[in-house]
């Protein structure tokens, strides 16, 4: 009888754990394997660290990109995080002192309810030179040519990318928070204007401390997203520099199948790297 | 544990019932057509195809689809695709998972998906001169043996022909004060700064490369030396194609800091006004362009006096291609004359070239329909005569990637 109980959650969960196991473990392993210079249909079949190698040391052409890529990734996955993270716990804090109901959390799931995909080509059609803005701002004579309208999109330096992350986590991050603070009561709030807290004292040293948990784990989610998803660097960045996921794609796509050694080895790479930030993001919520 | 014993071979169970259940192929031999023809009969040929533009997927449609069925009795699948990288990936999986037959009976390949299926094994051989039609092509001309610079081998069946060339728009420019050559074309950059760019060369991006190509040609004075791959003539010559590249840069849309990565995106700034020529390969110029709506009624094709490189585009087998026999009537029909004097006419929507030498067609009324066609392509093709003038082939499959992550290292990352 024993047993049962200690197999029963196992059980219940094992029909998803098993079509998890085998369809991601069947493809992690044909993703190390690939990555190791594996490539059994030209018929590559001996084991190689070449393609970590030339990475690492930025030799070849995935390798001269590979650390520009990397610390590309890195400043717009953190900009993104940093912003989004500042504004989203400022949103809350607004919404919450309104005790407005639901209404205000409909408004933050509306955003939420656009695919990425979705929302960076609203971007484009609206942001870029020859978007909606462009266009109105030039028949309305502000600048001549719709060219003439600022590059926030397709830029050198993420500004696009930073922007589309920024307008769609602040909304993720904002509900988070307010989930926190709509579950807390009032009092320690009331307790410090009582002793004379000012308003900027009370969010520094009550508010900021109750949430903070919270927005770390749901902050390093972000993190972690931002710095592995495709489709948005790919619509709203340049050719080069270019975020880990599109040039791992790059090299995955290539041609010559030599070459997808270089696209997995980055891909796993950014694997890594993510579930680190995962695990992390995992202890900071347990120890709340 | 037991539970989870069963479970998994439920699980299992589950696959394999979901696995289809393996198609019979009828056996035919290539050299007997009638063969061929009775396997064909019944079965549905899967056409991977790139679908982006919506009036060749109905000319696909219009044209092949209906043919197939009342002559052949074939259904044509018309799949589309999006890169035609995914069907390579896809014959690619089907192949690690040892799935044969598969799912892709036909691809239009290009030069690089094709290097790479070739690279793999993953063709079925010895076909391409072997349907009736091969008699029109002239399998002797390098340009067309040649897929980018790799031999064709007989792996894949000619289609379609184009020509690299520009499109401006003859309401902003007058044809007279047009550049010719890549010399005028910096001088007119720079007294034009940010009115011009390039798709940038690279995998998608082969109009880009092609372009840079024409670059090289000009520098070096000529094309022929590009048709075999020498190294020490790239050494000698490629430093001199990034300086020029590099001296354009900074006269270019955006100053060169980021460049349109497809025929779309510079298709789109060019009819947004953003900039003054766009590109093409077809041989109706901005026919199709006009047509689709995409450009304005008064864009025109033009191209510069020397070094506008020419080719042709392909359909291939996969070896697992479950309809074998249905694909090769289809390959065969393709190179038809009468499908191929519709499939230039700008009103049919498909636009690229012959892919036969119209001499070799013997039939009158075939060859006189095929010569009517191609008088009417309209204004907004170039005359045949300037394509001709500047026709050079393709080079040697080595320079591919060197101009590609050679522009990549020195002019895109560079300065």
């Amino acid at each position: 009888m024993r047993d049962r109980f200690i197999f029963s959650p196992w059980l219940a969960l094992a029909p998803a754990l098993i079509l998890i196991t085998i369809l991601l473990g069947a493809s992690l392993v044909y993703g190390v394997a690939q990555s190791l210079g594996l490539i059994s249909v030209i018929g590559a079949n001996t084991v190689s660290l070449d393609s970590y190698r030339n990475l690492v040391t930025g030799t070849g052409l995935a390798g001269s990109e590979f650390w520009g890529s990397l610390a590309f990734s890195l400043w717009v996955s953190i900009a993104s995080t940093l912003i989004s993270s500042v504004l989203a716990l400022l949103v809350a804090v607004w919404l919450s002192e309104q005790r407005s109901g639901n209404g205000d959390t409909l408004a933050l799931n509306w955003n939420l309810a656009f695919p990425h995909l979705v929302w960076s080509i609203a971007l484009l059609l609206f942001l870029s030179q020859s978007g909606l803005l462009a266009r109105w701002a030039a028949s309305l004579g502000l600048i001549s040519t719709p060219a003439d309208f600022p590059v926030l999109l397709r830029d050198r330096f993420g500004i696009g990318i930073i922007l589309h992350y920024v307008s769609k986590e602040i909304p993720f991050l904002a509900l988070i928070i307010l989930a926190v603070l709509r579950t807390q009561s009032t009092g320690y709030d009331l307790v410090a204007e009582n002793l004379g807290a000012s308003h900027w004292q009370r969010l520094r040293y009550v508010t900021l401390p109750l949430v903070m948990p919270a927005l770390l784990s749901g902050s390093l989610l972000v993190f972690a997203f931002i710095f592995s998803s495709y489709e948005v660097p790919a619509l709203l960045g340049v050719g080069y520099p270019r975020m880990l996921p599109v040039l791992a794609l790059r090299f995955f796509n290539d041609p010559d199948l030599r070459s997808r050694a270089d696209g997995m080895a980055i891909s796993l790479i950014i694997t890594v790297i993510v579930l680190v930030v995962a695990m992390i993001s995992l202890k900071k919520s347990e120890q709340k | 544990m037991k539970k989870i014993i069963y479970l998994l071979v439920t699980l299992s169970l589950l696959l394999v019932a979901c696995s289809a259940p393996a198609q019979s192929s009828t056996e035919f031999d290539i050299n007997n057509w009638d063969s061929v023809l009775a396997a064909a009969k019944g079965q549905t040929v899967n056409w991977y195809i790139w679908g982006g533009s919506d009036s060749i997927n109905a000319f696909v449609d219009n044209f092949y689809g209906k043919a197939l069925k009342e002559k052949y009795g074939i259904t044509l699948n018309r799949v589309p695709l999006a890169d035609t990288v995914d069907a390579v990936n896809q014959v690619l999986s089907e192949k690690q998972a040892g799935k044969d037959p598969g799912a892709v009976d036909m691809i239009w390949i290009n030069g690089e998906n094709f290097f790479t299926l070739k690279q793999a094994n993953l063709l079925y051989p010895d076909w391409a001169q072997k349907i009736p039609n091969a008699k029109l092509v002239n399998w002797d001309n390098p340009a067309i043996n040649l897929d980018f610079g790799n031999p064709v081998d007989n792996l894949e069946s000619p289609w379609s022909s184009a020509q690299f060339q520009f499109i401006y728009d003859s309401a902003r420019m007058i044809a007279a004060k047009l550049p010719r050559s890549y010399a005028d074309l910096k001088t007119w950059a720079c007294a034009n700064p940010g009115r011009f760019t390039y798709i940038a060369p690279g995998p998608g991006g082969f109009l880009g490369t092609r372009f840079v190509k024409g670059a090289l040609y000009e520098l070096s004075g000529g094309a022929d030396q590009w048709q075999k791959f020498d190294q020490a003539t790239w050494d000698n010559y490629s430093p001199q194609l990034w300086d020029y590249l590099n001296q354009l840069k900074p006269c270019l849309w955006r100053k060169g800091e980021t460049y349109p990565k497809d025929e779309a995106e510079l298709k789109n700034l060019f009819a947004n006004n953003e900039v003054d020529f766009s590109m093409t390969n077809d041989i109706t110029g901005a026919g199709t362009g006009i047509t689709a709506g995409l450009l304005p009624q008064t864009a025109r094709a033009f191209v510069f006096n020397q070094y506008m490189i020419g080719d042709f585009n392909y359909v291939a087998i996969p070896l697992n291609a479950p309809n074998k026999a249905a694909a090769l009537v289809l390959a065969n029909l393709l190179l038809d004359p009468e499908f191929q004097a519709a499939q230039i006419l700008p009103e049919n929507g498909f636009g690229l070239g012959y892919a036969i030498d119209v001499t070799r067609v013997t039939e009158s009324s075939a060859l006189s329909a095929l010569q009517t066609a191609s008088t009417k392509l309209g204004d907004s093709a170039t005359p045949a005569s300037d394509l001709a003038k500047s026709l050079v082939g393709d080079s040697a499959a080595e320079y591919q990637n060197l101009i590609e992550q050679g522009w990549a290292k020195n002019v895109l990352q560079g300065k």
